[in-house]
């Protein structure tokens, strides 16, 4: 099994991470997947409460939403697994009883040092004695006083990478190809390679937000519209959406496929580059009647 | 057979004898001393614009990346006594309270037959929140299982729950919409009598201005909001005053052009052609060279050729020929004095004039062979005397209103305008329900929570649809049906895109018209 030249060399590599399915989404809920698809430059966007302050939405928690290209992008490079279905019966009483019983210990230390804390130097050692042999007596830790944890993700199995062959076959088929999706993914996979972190830009009316490192400290570059193959684009459409980008002080990125035969690449498949035509937003509002295109052919 | 992969190790983690579980459960030491945890959120810094490879940057994204690991690895810890402990039942796909319920059963929940209930929506947002545990087959339900089973198209949907958790983490008040439970629109008519009045209902629409709320970089809202970007035509808050300045404008030029043009030959001491006339320049150049064109004055007392000549045949188009002008008849007419007759007088000259006057004289009256067309002459003239034309009134086409019959201005443009305007809930009556367009929510203010009444919530403050990017835009036929469903709450699209949320609405108003009542 080849890498893609695009997965980073790293320990992440050899781990698949799984990919629960609700209301056939694909979510990611344990922090492990979420570290590793990061390290692969996906980011996907968080969607539930934060933990720590749930009633919020500035900083939202797991779990993660993949977008289509993220998930085909992993389940191509058989790094993404199903994990629906599996139930673990774990021994829940036992453990709660267990952490109850630890945790009354834990609370009755807390208390004796605090008690000491509080203790001046004036009392004696025979008091000091008293009081804390009295605390043992008296002390009781109730059960509602007990701290209980709210799993995030289910506890369940994980997966080594010589199951991914079956994993990857176990998948189960939900979306349709549509030349639309196609154009989307090839232009994913592109500014991917080539080092791009995207997200969804339907806010800023295109397919993706173009960002030229980590979004949490780079703002995005640019506005990425997927173009299919042989789509015509009315000018007005291209102008209004260069004004958008203008506004919000990013370059509207038009990308559309290109079929080419690269024979030194790999012999036996088309590859496909995109080409990508650059409008500056700024430009088109400093001359106001002539539009410049600058145009990267690759 | 899977050979399993440990991945993380925990203090808890079982071993079975083929492999290691994975898990994130925490030991009792970490749950004790998550009590003392930090409830504050780290505010990020500024972004940087272009990546270079500097150390600072690098050493910037790390401590961003273990800030954001480190608040995206915290798990739910809560004191068993604050939590309210709860069974999902699948076949009803319904969650049962087990223990009685919280402050947050002023706003969510429903009872019946004795027993307290919560909507699997609603149980998914508490247990994000950390107030309830969910049980099945008595095991907690992980907030992994909650999604997973909680929502489906038979319940919520995931994007269903976007919003509603969007919203309520803001503080709104959020419950599913009924459409059988809303009044019918006779009903509606009987409680709230419609306003007429334009600037009245203008008047009910204005709401504060509402700051944005689903960018994720903005800062939390002290009050709750919602962000709504509006399609409209035109906006118009109050009533404009707009001067009709086309007449008085077209006046002043048409002034100003004859000052001008009365300039040219009144400076003229006129007289025949053949005369040789100088006149001052005027402020404007023209082409025309005023001296050598003669323009007779026909008024002027003084003594003057009863006959003008012909003009120039290079001016005349074609080989027309004009000959001279008797101008004698006309000269007869002009400079008249009104001459005041005493009533004897007057009564003497129309006299005269009756009996001068002869009605065969009248080359029309000749014409008309007999008395039904004399009778038609006569009532054509008439209707021509009291404004009916027959040109105009007799014909297929006829004028669009008798300038006889007062109207009102407003309705004068009415008659003239050529698009009817019309209202959103014009015709919406007739349509039938679609299955992909439905509004799903009904969300009331949040500032209202305190005297909430689940029984008798009142108005909402606006209705939810919710859609996303992928899909079509809503055309008019859902708008329409949409708020017809709606009544008089204002439906908003929340549109969901990979977890950012935007709220569209379309509001319904009149183009002004230049009328003053």
């Amino acid at each position: 099994m080849e890498e893609s030249p695009s997965m980073d060399d790293h320990q992440d590599s050899s781990l698949v991470v799984g990919v629960g399915l609700c209301d056939s989404a694909p979510l990611l809920w344990r922090l492990q997947d979420l570290k590793t698809v990061r390290s692969l430059g996906l980011v996907g966007a968080l969607l539930g409460s934060l933990p720590r302050t749930p009633r919020q939405n500035q900083r939202l928690g797991r779990p993660l939403l993949l977008l289509p290209e993220e998930e085909k992008l992993l389940r191509d490079e058989e790094a993404a697994g199903d994990v629906g279905g599996v139930e673990l019966q774990r021994r829940f009483e036992e453990d709660q009883q267990r952490s109850f019983e630890e945790q009354s210990v834990l609370a009755l230390e807390d208390r004796k040092s605090a008690l000491l804390r509080a203790m001046t130097s004036s009392h004696t050692d025979e008091a000091l004695r008293r009081r804390l042999e009295a605390l043992d007596h008296s002390f009781t830790f109730p059960q509602s006083a007990m701290a209980v944890q709210l799993s995030t993700a289910r506890a369940g199995l994980s997966y080594c990478p010589e199951a991914r062959a079956h994993l990857q076959a176990n998948w189960p088929i939900r979306e349709q190809n549509s030349p639309r999706s196609d154009a989307r993914c090839q232009v994913f996979r592109d500014l991917r390679g080539r080092g791009f972190f995207l997200t969804s830009a339907g806010k800023f009316g295109g397919d993706f937000l173009v960002y030229p490192g980590d979004p949490l400290r780079f703002h995005a570059h640019f506005i990425a519209v997927c173009l299919m193959l042989d789509e015509s684009v009315c000018l007005l459409d291209v102008l209004a959406v260069a004004r958008l980008g203008s506004n919000v002080k990013k370059t509207v990125l038009l990308s559309n496929q290109r079929l080419s035969d690269s024979a030194a690449a790999n012999a036996l498949s088309w590859s496909l580059c995109p080409t990508s035509l650059r409008l500056e937003g700024h430009e088109v509002k400093q001359t106001h009647q002539s539009l410049v295109f600058s145009v990267i052919i690759d | 057979m899977l050979l399993l992969w440990v991945v993380n190790m925990a203090d808890q983690n079982k071993t079975d004898t083929e492999g290691k579980l994975f898990s994130e459960i925490l030991s009792p030491s970490e749950l004790f001393a998550a009590r003392s945890r930090s409830h504050k959120i780290p505010v990020r810094g500024q972004k940087d614009f272009f990546p270079n490879d500097s150390d600072e940057q690098r050493q910037r994204l790390e401590q961003s990346l273990n800030e954001h690991w480190s608040l995206i690895s915290e798990e739910r810890v809560e004191r068993l006594g604050n939590l309210v402990k709860a069974i999902w039942i699948p076949s009803d796909q319904i969650v049962e309270l087990q223990s009685p319920a919280g402050k947050f059963w002023q706003t969510m929940g429903f009872s019946e037959n004795g027993k307290q209930y919560l909507l699997p929506e609603e149980a998914l947002y508490l247990m994000e929140c950390g107030n309830v545990q969910v049980f099945y087959r008595d095991l907690p339900l992980s907030i992994q299982d909650g999604y997973e089973r909680f929502l489906s198209s038979a319940t919520v949907s995931l994007q269903q729950y976007q919003v509603f958790g969007h919203l309520k983490r803001l503080g709104y008040v959020v419950h599913r919409f009924d459409p059988s439970s809303e009044p019918s629109s006779y009903a509606r008519q009987l409680n709230l009598p419609q306003s007429r009045d334009r600037a009245g209902r203008q008047l009910k629409r204005k709401r504060s201005p509402s700051p944005t709320a689903t960018c994720s970089y903005t800062e939390a809202p002290v009050e709750p909001t919602v962000e709504k970007m509006e399609e409209d035509k035109c906006s118009l808050e109050g009533d404009h005053v707009k001067k009709l300045a086309a007449s008085p404008d077209i006046q002043t030029a048409t002034t100003s052009g004859s000052d001008e043009g009365r300039s040219w030959w009144t400076t003229d001491d006129l007289g025949a052609s053949d005369k040789e006339l100088h006149h001052s320049p005027t402020s404007r150049s023209s082409r025309w060279d005023f001296s050598s064109i003669p323009f007779p004055d026909v008024g002027s007392s003084e003594r003057h050729p009863s006959c003008l000549a012909p003009p120039e045949p290079s001016l005349l188009p074609g080989d027309l020929t004009v000959g001279v002008c008797d101008i004698a008849s006309w000269r007869r007419k002009i400079n008249l004095r009104m001459v005041k007759m005493s009533s004897k007088e007057q009564k003497r000259e129309e006299d005269k004039r009756r009996r001068r006057w002869d009605v065969n004289k009248d080359r029309e009256v000749r014409r008309c062979r007999n008395w039904a067309e004399y009778h038609e002459l006569l009532a054509r003239r008439q209707r021509k005397r009291k404004g009916r034309p027959a040109h105009l009134w007799n014909r297929e086409v006829t004028p669009l209103h008798d300038p006889r019959q007062p109207i009102p201005t407003g309705e004068l443009l009415d008659k003239i305008s050529v698009i009817k305007s019309t209202h959103l809930l014009e015709g919406a009556s007739r349509l039938k329900g679609s299955e992909e367009w439905r509004i799903c929510f009904n969300v009331y203010q949040p500032d209202t929570v305190a005297d909430f009444k689940k029984s008798n919530p009142g108005k909402p403050y606006s209705r939810m649809c919710v859609c996303s990017f992928d899909g079509p835009v809503p055309d008019l036929r859902v708008i329409k049906l949409l708020a017809f469903q709606s009544g008089d709450i204002p439906v908003v699209f929340a549109v969901v895109d990979h977890g950012d949320i935007s709220f569209y609405t379309f509001k319904d108003f009149q183009l002004p018209t230049d009328v003053f009542p």
